[in-house]
């Protein structure tokens, strides 16, 4: 029973590990700070699998974990990044076929999203990945409408340091 | 909403991490220690414990309470010690195991900020204790020592010890403010923005 579900949440992890990597992009700034999100947002992840009913979608119920890890437990705060260590933003993503524009687009991006809070981090990132405000606001806790609030605000924030 | 729509764009065209991790690294790590603030809150909240008890349970000193004639006090207060570490430790023990990273945020956080908060209450209760019993060495030795002295004299005395006590309790208080002050600094941020945002609307 316990090799299934451990062999089941392997690869439903594998599959999705993208979203990880993704937040754990936004919430560090380098790759050991990385690596080390990754591996608290992973333990959590298995320690409540088994409670994971498959109501919702792994994917969903892995963007909570993870947000909630980088947000509350996950201990080292992040540094703003400086200037300098753009290269470092999104230092694992490599592809032949990659646009040097979008790759250069993507790294102010993330460089950008470094300066908001934890809070707009989250927030942003959920908007970035589409997410409807109603699964933003049961993430997060808060009400449907402090979470358009908040949202439109750290859009603005977003797009001023994206274009000052 | 222009400009970032166009960098949404990119962000969902961004690749997949070039170093993916593959089943038995991801084993690996599911199988590891969790280095998360509520471990370090439970492992700091134990050592508080423990670290009380001995002072609660001091045989040292009954003398003073026999002397002023309130042993009974004395034993009131042992048992009252004893249950009120073993009522901290069940409610701290609970606390504890309620907090789920499947909350909300806003839930987790709330969670994790009340399970510090029983030991805060714990210490905060533990220290009373401690005043209690510097009060009363200090009434039994003006009543005993110095029962011939000037009152001024005995004012003194009474001064003297509550200002040891004082200083010790402010010790004990601000490393304690540190302690999870370094903690629960980025926790007590993102607490209170969220906080913030229940209170504007």
């Amino acid at each position: 029973m316990q090799k299934d579900l451990e062999s089941k949440f392997l690869s439903d992890f594998e599959k999705n590990q993208n979203i990880v990597h993704k937040i754990c992009r936004m919430y560090t700034t380098d790759q050991h700070a990385h690596k080390d999100l990754f591996q608290e947002i992973t333990i959590q992840l298995w320690k409540y699998y088994s409670k994971f009913r498959g109501d919702a979608k792994f994917s969903t119920w892995m963007y909570r974990v993870a947000l909630n890890t980088a947000i509350s437990l996950y201990r080292k705060s992040t540094r703003i990044v400086k200037t300098q260590d753009i290269s470092s933003v999104a230092y694992k993503i490599s592809s032949v076929d990659y646009d040097d524009t979008e790759e250069l687009q993507l790294k102010q991006l993330y460089r950008a999203i470094h300066r908001l809070s934890d809070i707009e981090k989250a927030l942003i990132f959920l908007y970035l990945e589409d997410k409807p405000y109603k699964e933003i606001s049961e993430t997060l806790g808060i009400s449907s409408v402090n979470a358009r609030v908040k949202m439109n605000r750290a859009k603005e924030k977003l797009k001023k340091i994206l274009n000052p | 909403m222009d400009l970032l729509d166009k960098y949404k764009k990119t962000w969902n065209n961004q690749p997949e991490e070039a170093h993916k991790l593959s089943k038995v690294e991801i084993y690996k790590m599911a199988h590891s220690k969790s280095t998360s603030i509520v471990k370090w809150i439970f492992i700091i909240g134990m050592l508080e414990f423990l670290t009380i008890i001995p002072f609660l349970f001091m045989e040292t000193d009954t003398k003073h309470f026999e002397e002023m004639n309130i042993l009974w006090l004395r034993k009131a207060l042992d048992t009252i010690s004893c249950a009120i570490v073993a009522f901290f430790v069940i409610k701290f023990y609970l606390n504890y195991k309620s907090i789920s990273s499947l909350d909300n945020t806003k839930t987790l956080m709330d969670k994790i900020v009340k399970t510090r908060r029983t030991v805060r209450n714990y210490i905060f209760t533990g220290l009373s204790f401690f005043a209690i019993a510097i009060l009363v060495m200090a009434f039994s030795s003006i009543n005993n020592q110095f029962i011939n002295e000037t009152p001024i004299f005995k004012i003194g005395i009474i001064a003297i010890f509550i200002f040891i006590g004082a200083i010790f309790l402010g010790l004990f208080w601000l490393f304690y403010q540190l302690l999870y002050g370094i903690l629960l600094k980025k926790l007590n941020k993102n607490y209170k923005e969220l906080a913030k945002l229940d209170e504007l609307n």
